[in-house]
């Protein structure tokens, strides 16, 4: 059954720009890089003489947007995806299919998480592709580039399903908007939030400085957010 | 045009939700504003204001205001996009433009209301907080008033946008595209002044060395940039509403 | 006689308001079920009830003699639907909308053709659907229902929107469908003309409550024609009739004729001449079904 509603959930995304801001997304955090070390000349001089590991400088500079994409992404996709079938409430045609409510959730998270892993390995390539263009030095850093990329998404999961949960039984679409907007200022300041909020996490910041435990974590907590809100999308009457 | 004013706001009300968009940066700044303590970072308390507002302007200006006017733009145009409401108001004896400029009156309206709150909640820290010296009214009067000036661009495109999508994410992503760069571009002295969706922080950001004795920034650049934007983005949005036929 | 849709008890309580008040619907096999009642009577809150988008408060349904609670998903597969205005998703053709649909229903892919062909869309198969007219967004709707040869069809006001040929069509297509595809057809309506043709069983919904439910014929027999006399001394010329041994009823000074043949109508009149009586009328009073529906339900308001 999941299959067939992937299938469908897969053509349903067609044509509302959800693969063209899966794309935009990584380009556009690697881009500002880009602007950052070449705009103004004289600037990537300077910002390479600021730190003695020229790649890991640099992918910190990337990881500055990265969890601020992420936490926006997600907003935007969650609710693209949301009103699909809220635009003209196809979710009474839907869950009148021989198909669980549960299935119907997952789906679409699964959906979504492919489209944001989708986004992990291109910021991976892109990143990479920068890297070499600003010339910082011909050890690459693989498994540092790939930290950057993928341990921040696993690190978002709670907030991906934190998001879905919230859109997809909201009727007013302004409510998962904002609060991604506050996502949005918790992320901009997780060197200030405590641990234990999940707006931090994408950051990979934590008191240990063992950015893994993010990933746990959000791999968790993920989990746990995703059951609690598809236990509640379940539970709730189709109007 | 009064009345279709007060339409707007009447539809508007009626989704509470309105307020809390409203409530939302004043009351994130004002408890950001009290968890911040001059003393850590070795200010005297004499200049607990400047060190507050310098604080909250860059959460405030340069993270949630550019964000909000997609929020807001996005609810004066939900009603109409819900069960073919534009047929049904535009069915009515106004014209498109009145239509447009009741709805862009009422974002400004409302971005004031919201920049005055973002005032209060910072006296009432600062009050909370013991400050001593007087409240520096002359000096947030110009950040306040530049702060307001600076969204009428952003707002006039966000509108543009919620009228040209039916879904509230579709606008919210153009807005977050142009957003996000401003994170950088106030860094850059060359960048900066000339990208619209940093001028509410360069506007806001309280700074002593501007000649203009109204803005902190100057009037070449209010003029070319705010002024700039706004007349492009407020035409062009004004523009497609008055030859959009499929509504 | 075998139910495929039977409820017990169906109870829909929206905090306060009663929206659905222990109904007990039983769809024979085979029929077209005109489910009737004025807007807000509860006709949509059955219906989601019906297909498991909303939960009741409390009873059960039952569809296909299983219990919709345990077996929702096996009932589903064999259940066609459209309830309120059709949904679809605009930003895709209607060929992709029912692709949508069939992924999920198994339905092999020729089937899309053939209901498109069946509400006249083939045309408008790669036409994205934001585009449709009223009545063509109810046809994608109408295809949908019928993509997976449901054995139970639920329509919900199916001819909304439709242009007068449409509406023909639609009829015939839901007369036709219980005998070539062996359905059952449940189809609401607040206009009693719609259900009186094409539906053979009706059920009548007011305030939430179910005021009548058999068949068409047995709810015609309540609308038949009466003959109407007036006549001078109206009073005495019933007790006249009565001693006669004819029977009739005698209201407001008029009196009614329960035999109806020309004969029977011949003999009154020739009687009361007899006796002296002045005939002023003699009318056929046709009570419509129409008429029974408003009684029925201004009945229902009196609670």
């Amino acid at each position: 059954m999941i299959a067939k509603l992937l299938a469908t959930d897969f053509l349903k995304i067609k044509r509302k720009g959800l693969w063209f801001l899966t794309v935009l997304g990584p380009f556009g955090v690697v881009l500002l890089q880009w602007f950052n070390y070449e705009l103004v000349p004289g600037r990537r001089e300077w910002l390479l003489q600021r730190s003695d590991d020229d790649w890991l400088f640099y992918l910190q500079n990337v990881n500055s947007f990265t969890p601020l994409a992420l936490v926006l992404g997600i907003t935007i996709l969650t609710s693209l995806a949301a009103s699909i079938e809220n635009e003209t409430n196809a979710w009474k045609q839907l869950v009148a299919l021989p198909v669980s409510k549960m299935g119907v959730f997952l789906s679409k998270f699964t959906v979504l998480a492919f489209l944001l892993a989708v986004a992990s390995v291109l910021l991976f390539f892109f990143t990479w592709l920068l890297g070499i263009y600003l010339d910082l030095g011909s050890v690459i850093p693989y498994a540092e580039i790939a930290k950057f990329s993928f341990y921040p998404y696993f690190a978002s999961l709670p907030l991906l399903a934190l998001h879905l949960w919230v859109a997809t039984v909201s009727n007013n679409q302004g409510i998962p908007i904002s609060l991604g907007v506050v996502g949005f200022l918790f992320t901009s300041y997780s060197f200030k939030l405590p641990d234990w909020l999940p707006w931090k996490w994408p950051s990979l910041q934590n008191q240990w400085d063992e950015p893994l435990v993010n990933v746990v974590l959000g791999i968790c907590v993920g989990v746990i957010l995703y059951i609690t809100g598809m236990l509640d999308f379940a539970r709730r009457d189709v109007k | 045009m009064i009345s279709l004013l007060q339409s707007e706001w009447f539809k508007l009300r009626k989704s509470k939700f309105v307020f809390t968009a409203i409530l939302l940066g004043p009351l994130i700044t004002f408890f950001y504003a009290l968890t911040l303590q001059p003393d850590k970072f070795g200010f005297e308390k004499i200049f607990l204001w400047e060190f507050l507002i310098a604080f909250t302007t860059l959460l405030y200006a340069l993270h949630f205001l550019p964000l909000t006017t997609g929020i807001l733009a996005g609810l004066i145009c939900r009603y109409e996009h819900q069960n073919g409401g534009w047929k049904q108001l535009l069915a009515m004896p106004v014209t498109r433009n009145q239509v447009f400029l009741a709805k862009y009156t009422i974002l400004i309206l409302i971005a004031l209301t919201i920049q005055l709150l973002y005032l209060l909640a910072i006296w009432t820290s600062g009050v909370l907080k013991e400050a001593e010296e007087p409240f520096p009214m002359m000096l947030l009067w110009k950040s306040i008033f530049g702060g307001w000036i600076a969204t009428f661009p952003l707002l006039a495109l966000q509108l543009w946008m919620s009228m040209l999508f039916k879904s509230f994410a579709a606008p919210f992503a153009v807005n977050v595209v142009f957003t996000l760069p401003a994170i950088l571009a106030v860094n850059s002295e060359k960048f900066g002044p000339l990208y619209p969706w940093a001028q509410p922080f360069l506007m806001m950001y309280v700074s002593g060395d501007a000649e203009n004795d109204i803005f902190f920034v100057p009037w070449e650049q209010v003029l070319t940039v705010v002024g700039g934007s706004f007349l492009i983005f407020f035409f062009g949005g004004l523009l497609y509403f008055r030859q959009k036929e499929n509504i | 006689m075998e139910y495929i849709v039977e409820t017990h008890n169906l109870t829909k309580r929206f905090g306060k308001e009663i929206a659905v008040s222990a109904l007990n619907l039983k769809i024979p096999k085979g029929e077209v079920y005109g489910f009737l009642g004025p807007n807000g009577a509860g006709k949509s809150t059955t219906l989601r009830m019906l297909l498991g988008l909303m939960r009741p408060t409390a009873g059960s349904v039952r569809i296909f003699g299983r219990d919709l609670k345990k077996d929702r998903i096996s009932i589903l597969r064999n259940v066609g639907s459209l309830v309120e205005s059709p949904s679809y998703y605009s930003h895709l053709t209607s060929y992709e909308n029912l692709e949508a649909m069939r992924k999920i229903l198994g339905s092999p892919k020729e089937k899309i053709d053939e209901v498109l062909e069946l509400v006249h869309l083939s045309k408008a198969a790669d036409k994205k659907v934001k585009g449709f007219s009223l009545g063509m967004k109810q046809r994608l709707g109408i295809a949908m229902a019928l993509l997976n040869d449901p054995k139970l069809l639920i329509l919900d006001e199916p001819t909304n929107g439709l242009d007068p040929s449409g509406i023909i069509e639609m009829r015939n297509l839901i007369k036709r469908l219980p005998k070539e595809k062996d359905m059952t057809v449940l189809i609401s309506s607040h206009l009693l003309s719609e259900i009186d043709q094409v539906a053979t069983y009706v059920g009548v919904i007011s305030k939430g409550k179910l005021i009548f439910q058999d068949s068409i014929k047995a709810m015609r027999k309540k609308a038949q024609l009466k003959i109407r006399l007036k006549v001078s001394d109206a009073n005495n010329a019933y007790r006249s009739l009565l001693a006669k041994g004819i029977k009739t009823d005698y209201q407001d000074n008029i009196i009614y004729l329960y035999e109806q043949s020309d004969e029977a109508v011949a003999a009154v009149v020739e009687i009361l001449v007899d006796e002296g009586y002045s005939v002023y009328r003699v009318e056929e009073e046709h009570q419509s079904l129409e008429d029974i529906f408003l009684k029925m339900t201004a009945g229902g308001d009196d609670r």
